[in-house]
């Protein structure tokens, strides 16, 4: 029963080094890994026509929140209201 | 031919289960409807347990042919699988396929902390020892401590597949039951201001990186631990599905029908394992209290490596999230962003206790792969209970030889 103590501690001293030492070397590829290929932010949209209509879809979905909203506030169908711009 | 009623009435009734029923059937019986019930009213994992507790029913009902060592049964056919290890790496694919590695690359130091909570797995062993189990169960038992269901059916099939059913059902109750084992634990060894640590938000990471990081892991770990190839092979394989970009019908299949297909198939044989004579045994009651421990110093372990890393970085490690590095995803780091959220409410810590969730699962299967470069070639069988009940009722001079027989059958698988 000794033996195995021994040897259960044998075991579990020599796996966690070995789990402590894989993982560690893992680390180090991946912090290398990170610096080699650094994150690149994705490109922002460049024209301003794109903007432009961005802006007036963006408009509109919020006019299409605002509406559903007090409809459903106010008992009433989206289709009584009609907002046509937020300033 | 001439059949007479009474004999053929004998016939019919000798036929059914109930002339078979004995009193281990009828407890084995009780204990599936149990394990049902704890997946279905108590939600104790239900995609397992709920086919594992109606694989036990099959099992156990007498003269079915359902159970795992019932040759030519339907489910010793699945059962095939884990025998074969199969199905537990099909199941780390669709595991790899869910997983976003995303926050562990981030941070990748948090990958410590899950080789941290595998303390859990080496001191479980040295209790299982202490108990009286070899070093191949011990093994097995111990690696519940791992907190991974698929890990722990492979290594106990490979090391102990007489103990497969009570590892199994104990590696996924205690899983069901993190988000009750851990909190006391983590109060208990942290202070309120290291519960209320605030973590820096996680950097960015590139696409490349983390279509490059699967290849990367199975080469640096596989080459050091060649065991572990079957189960860290197939979960960057998966992850490599769903960060390529390129494959999303693969990536679909073996996150959704995949891994639930061979879920049902690895839970219908392991419940099918289930028999009386390997499972209502005084070996079952220890592996289950030894299954608590393993999942309570796994936390511990993870917890105080948390601690020291919260030291060492001067405050900037909330000691919570080591609690994650058991391989329970994502309950586990649910559980570090509720008892953080206790603490404070505006702190989130989910997606950092994300990086050391998934570290534990790399870290369990590396721990595997120590086990089985230790013990894989090695692999000593208990004799079945039928070949021990045919020793035991000839007599004793033939009774000498068969023994011999068995210990050279055994030398040489």
């Amino acid at each position: 029963m000794e033996v195995s103590f021994l040897a259960a501690i044998n075991v579990s001293i020599l796996a966690m080094a070995v789990i402590f030492i894989v993982l560690t070397i893992l680390i180090f590829t991946i912090q290398t890994l990170v610096k080699l290929i650094p994150y690149e932010p994705p490109p922002s949209l460049p024209s301003k026509q794109k903007t432009i209509s961005s802006v007036s879809s963006e408009q509109d979905d919020h006019v299409a929140a605002i509406t559903a909203t007090l409809a459903m506030h106010m008992g009433k169908s989206p289709k009584e209201f009609k907002i046509v711009s937020i300033s | 031919m001439e059949f007479s009623f009474g004999e053929s009435a004998s016939k019919i009734i000798n036929s059914t289960g109930f002339s078979g029923l004995e009193g281990g059937d009828m407890t084995m019986l009780l204990v599936a409807c149990v394990l049902i019930y704890l997946a279905i009213w108590k939600k104790f994992e239900p995609l397992l347990l709920l086919p594992m507790g109606f694989g036990a029913l099959l099992a156990n009902i007498p003269m079915s042919m359902m159970a795992s060592t019932d040759t030519g049964g339907l489910l010793n056919f699945f059962y095939q699988g884990i025998k074969h290890e199969i199905l537990p790496p099909l199941i780390f694919l669709g595991v790899g396929a869910l997983t976003d590695f995303g926050p562990l690359l981030a941070n990748p130091a948090t990958l410590l902390l899950g080789a941290a909570a595998q303390i859990g797995v080496y001191v479980t062993l040295i209790g299982a020892v202490l108990l009286g189990f070899n070093m191949h169960e011990a093994s097995a038992i111990g690696i519940i401590g791992g907190a991974d269901g698929p890990t722990s059916i492979f290594i106990a099939s490979k090391l102990a597949p007489h103990l497969l059913a009570p590892i199994a059902v104990a590696a996924y109750s205690y899983m069901s039951l993190v988000p009750l084992i851990q909190p006391p634990i983590m109060k208990l060894l942290t202070t309120a201001e290291e519960r209320k640590i605030k973590m820096e938000q996680l950097k960015p990471i590139s696409q490349t990186v983390k279509i490059v990081f699967p290849v990367v892991v199975t080469i640096v770990c596989c080459l050091m631990l060649p065991g572990v190839t079957p189960l860290l092979g197939m979960l960057m394989l998966g992850n490599m599905f769903r960060e390529s970009g390129v494959t999303a019908r693969l990536h679909e299949t073996a996150e959704t029908h995949l891994i639930n297909i061979v879920t049902i198939l690895l839970a219908l044989a392991v419940g099918s394992s289930m028999t009386a004579d390997s499972f209502l045994r005084f070996e079952t009651l220890k592996i289950i209290v030894l299954g608590l421990l393993a999942f309570c110093i796994a936390t511990v372990g993870g917890v105080v490596f948390g601690k020291i890393m919260c030291k060492l970085t001067g405050g900037r490690v909330n000691p919570l999230i080591g609690s994650a590095g058991v391989s329970a995803v994502p309950m586990a780091a649910r559980v570090s962003q509720k008892v953080g959220a206790e603490a404070d409410s505006s702190n989130f810590l989910l997606m950092h206790a994300m990086g050391p969730n998934v570290a534990g699962v790399i870290g369990s299967a590396v721990a595997a792969g120590v086990f089985i470069s230790l013990f894989g070639d090695t692999v000593v069988t208990e004799p079945h209970a039928a070949i021990v009940d045919v020793i035991g009722s000839v007599e004793p001079g033939a009774k000498a030889a068969l023994s011999q027989v068995v210990e050279v059958l055994q030398k040489n698988h």
